[in-house]
């Protein structure tokens, strides 16, 4: 059979970049380029990982059969079952915990590796069953930046498309590292900016990282300390006059309650909070205030309990520099994964609808009802650590599609003795992940590029990526598991789809910001349409360009003030533990690993620790160390390097990292602590 | 016909790699390396297709060859692995392919070009730190770009610094 060129989207990072997966006899024999759409992301270009993406599909290692535990929780011993036994076993559960400890014992999770369809299936699947504890592994990725700047502009998403950010005069890398973990966003718009047009960067993260040998100014905050700078900046701002005052009156509110929050906090004490120097932050907060500003915020932001506050510093900043609702400016939420914007969309959280309202409104429960047909709980359930804190208690089952959450949340030990006290665990996934190791069911996955469906990138694009390749062995999509489920379970008459575009028809009459991405138009314009689409062809490139999404229109400046950090290094630990990702990995590494071309240049996690911290504990480069904090320790190399500050050290987050991470969550985001956590680190003889 | 090649334009790189694994999914090993340097520098090195190559006059069998877009370019079948010309070459880049016993190296992706197609580095090359073409038009255009920044440098009055942010 000939080879045929299947148009794709990309499955690692949300940047959307769109290729050609060879498939011969439905199989993928390698990816080519997509050259022939100019108007795509990523402009035909491909970072290692994209190049590499049709590796792990392949993989031996792939699940083919539905799995039945037979051993103890853990221990990864099953045997198969077929499909009917599966979900017979399954329906039986969900009826037996349902009858005896309610529908709320019961708990989803959906995932940002899986399509928006099969995210609306998931969410809708949890809701016939009568629970709205439902959640995804990515609470601990946007949950500060993305209400932040729903509390100021009324939706977190990026304002401008892709192509304003080489109009920029002034780029910000705020605890962000694209370089490494964008390469085609850093290619194609950032690195325009600043080597065609001359654009300063500014990167404030405590490592150097690949983009910093482009910086102009480089502020090296303690991990979780970035907060004390935005609010020093702020006061730089506004006490200097330097903010756009033209902006401020017409199209924001509270900045007196702004002014007034950050008037105490001069650079000199943010300095001592956050080893900066103070004339460092205050030439940032003056090139920011006068320049047109593209600013990349994520995980250093956002990983912190204190990382609301920062956020919204930042936005505020954002707000009252007029860096906003206008073209050649940048900033936004950056998902981690292809398809994050799929779950925070379709409302997969403990207390939204797919249409984007709340479950306590009742007018719009009412609205959802008449269109799904079933009644929708009413009450607001939990996010995923307080699930998992109530394992045993009030959480008896959960279903996880697509998530590592042994490895990928924070303090993976105590998870793992969490995980081994439920009743009842489905996990649905490509690859037997160390969370399938605790599962009572595991059911096979098709992968990306075994199904058709949509993806939305971090610029706001809605596009569709298409079956290039059969599923291994007996591995079914995502949203074809759920629909079989769902008849097991009685519920067939609300889950009648033979295929994705069924489903995405249903989402352009559910949610209104998909109205116009119908399978069609979504065909025929591989490039997609730009959220909100509310019809076909049309698309909104600029957001705020007149108003914000706030009721009034304005922006809503927010007060904001300094929080301590959960843990600071003290005597017993007394470095700050930081991590980072690496650009041929991803995540929790379930796909990376299997891919022998990354795998190979990427092999190992690593611990930097500085030059000066090094010598005192007689640590060299390659030298094994135990890297410890409160929670638990792990062995690991080191390297002694520059790229960090004195007192800090950091580790890639795709191994082991989460065995030391902190699992206290803000009150209001439920964000935990993975950024900046206590540690101490002893040379280990071999 | 003016000769093809790639052009490292190496201030562009941030050493992702993307080259490497192209070139790997193409022909089995990568036949391009970015080196690192502890300062974040980092520099994609692949066969220069030296226009007055050694490895070509060296190559006993005739297995080297130039080919109609300038590359020097082989003929697996006539290689016997003796490897002169990684003797030859000034650079080290000729390896041996211990499975099949022969030499590997660059081709500039001579599958690819006979499709039209582009080096697969360059394809992935999220960057465009490497450039495929006519080798003078690429070094034009540079040079272009370099006079462009100055003029519009010299107009902003920052004459000297012009010379540093290029």
């Amino acid at each position: 059979m000939a080879e045929k060129l299947v148009p794709v989207v990309c499955p690692w990072c949300s940047v959307g970049c769109r290729f050609y997966a060879v498939s011969a006899n439905g199989y993928i024999r390698r990816i080519e380029f997509d050259y022939d759409h100019p108007t795509i992301a990523n402009r035909g270009k491909l970072c290692p990982k994209g190049v590499a993406s049709y590796q792990f599909i392949n993989s031996p290692q792939r699940l083919k059969k539905p799995l039945r535990r037979v051993g103890e929780r853990g221990e990864g011993k099953f045997e198969e079952i077929s499909w009917e036994e599966a979900y017979r076993i399954i329906a039986s559960k969900i009826k037996e915990i349902k009858e005896t400890y309610g529908p709320e014992a019961i708990a989803f999770l959906g995932s940002e590796k899986i399509t928006l369809e099969e995210n609306y299936l998931v969410h809708k699947l949890s809701k016939a069953i009568g629970t709205n504890h439902l959640d995804f592994p990515g609470r601990y990725c946007q949950y500060s930046n993305s209400p932040a700047r729903i509390a100021l502009f009324g939706t977190s998403a990026a304002t401008n498309p892709f192509e304003d950010i080489a109009k920029a005069e002034l780029v910000v890398f705020w605890g962000h590292n694209p370089a490494e973990t964008a390469p085609v966003l850093f290619g194609q718009y950032i690195e325009k900016a600043i080597l065609d047009n001359n654009a300063p960067l500014i990167v404030i993260d405590p490592r150097s990282t690949r983009g910093h040998k482009y910086a102009s100014l480089h502020l090296k905050p303690y991990p979780g300390t970035d907060l004390a700078i935005a609010l020093a900046m702020l006061n730089v701002v506004i006490s200097e006059g330097l903010y756009d005052k033209d902006f401020v009156r017409e199209r924001t509110t509270g900045f007196e309650g702004l002014k007034e929050s950050v008037k105490d906090y001069t650079p000199e004490w943010a300095e001592k909070i956050s080893g900066v120097p103070a004339e460092h932050i205050r030439k940032a907060a003056r090139l920011i205030a006068t320049k047109r500003t593209a600013f990349f915020v994520n995980e250093g932001v956002n990983q912190h309990i204190n990382g609301l506050n920062t956020a919204i510093a930042i936005a505020d900043l954002i707000a009252i520099t007029g860096n906003i609702g206008k073209e050649g400016v940048w900033s936004g939420v950056i998902p981690g994964a292809q398809c994050g914007y799929c779950v925070a969309m379709t409302g997969v959280a403990p207390n939204k609808l797919p249409t984007g309202k709340l479950v306590t409104d009742e007018a719009a429960r009412e609205e959802l009802e008449r269109l799904w047909g079933f009644p929708i709980p009413d009450w607001v359930g939990f996010d995923l650590t307080t699930m998992v804190r109530e394992i045993g208690n009030k959480i008896r089952m959960m279903y996880i599609v697509g998530g590592n959450i042994a490895k990928s949340m924070p303090n993976s030990g105590w998870v793992r003795e969490q995980l081994e006290k439920l009743d009842f665990l489905v996990v649905q996934d490509i690859f037997p992940t160390e969370t399938a190791a605790y599962a009572d069911v595991i059911l096979p996955a098709a992968a990306w590029f075994e199904k058709t469906g949509t993806a939305i990138s971090f610029e706001r694009r809605v596009q569709r990526t298409y079956k290039a390749a059969e599923a291994p062995g007996e591995a079914k999509p995502d949203w074809l598991i759920i629909v079989e489920l769902a008849k097991e379970l009685g519920l067939g008459e609300y889950f009648k789809y033979s295929h994705p575009d069924e489903i995405l028809r249903e989402i352009n009459k559910v949610i209104p910001v998909f109205k116009g991405a119908t399978p069609e138009y979504l065909a025929e314009h591989l490039e997609g349409c730009f959220f909100p689409c509310s019809e076909p062809g049309e698309g909104t490139k600029v957001l705020f360009k007149t108003a914000f999404k706030t009721p009034d229109g304005k922006a809503h400046l927010q007060p904001v003030t300094w929080r301590e950090p959960p843990e600071t290094p003290d005597e017993e630990y007394p470095f700050w533990l930081t991590n980072f990702r690496l650009v041929g990995q991803w995540h929790t590494g379930s796909m990376t690993f299997e891919s022998p071309s990354l795998k190979k240049r990427w092999p190992d996690e690593y611990v930097m620790i500085n030059p000066k911290d090094a010598k005192k504990l007689g640590i060299k480069t390659g030298d094994l160390v135990k890297v410890s904090t409160r929670r638990g320790s792990v062995l690991v190399r080191a390297e002694v390097t520059e790229h960090i500050r004195e007192g800090v050290i950091a580790m890639p987050f795709h191994w082991q990292v989460n065995f030391l991470t902190l699992d206290e969550i803000n009150e209001k985001t439920k964000m935990a602590e993975l950024k900046a956590v206590a540690a101490k680190v002893e040379r280990v003889e071999e | 016909m003016a000769h093809k090649k790639i052009f490292l334009d190496y201030k562009r790189c941030i050493g992702c790699k993307a080259c490497e694994v192209a070139c790997e999914m193409t022909h089995g090993n990568a036949r391009i390396k970015i080196f690192e340097f502890p300062d974040l520098f980092t520099v994609p090195f692949n066969c220069r297709h030296c226009e007055k190559a050694p490895c070509l006059n060296v190559c006993p069998t005739g297995a080297l060859f130039r080919d109609e877009d300038g590359a020097v370019a082989f003929n697996p079948l006539s290689c016997i692995g003796c490897l002169m010309c990684a003797v030859a070459c000034p650079f080290g880049v000729p390896k041996l392919d211990e499975e099949n016993k022969i030499m590997e190296k660059c081709d500039l992706c001579a599958d690819r070009r006979a499709e039209g197609l582009l080096p697969a580095c360059v394809s992935a090359c999220p960057t465009e730190a490497l450039k495929f073409g006519e080798i003078n038009e690429v070094l034009w255009d540079k040079e272009g770009k370099v006079v462009a920044n100055l003029k519009s440098s010299a107009e902003k009055g920052e004459g000297e610094k012009a010379l540093i942010v290029l």
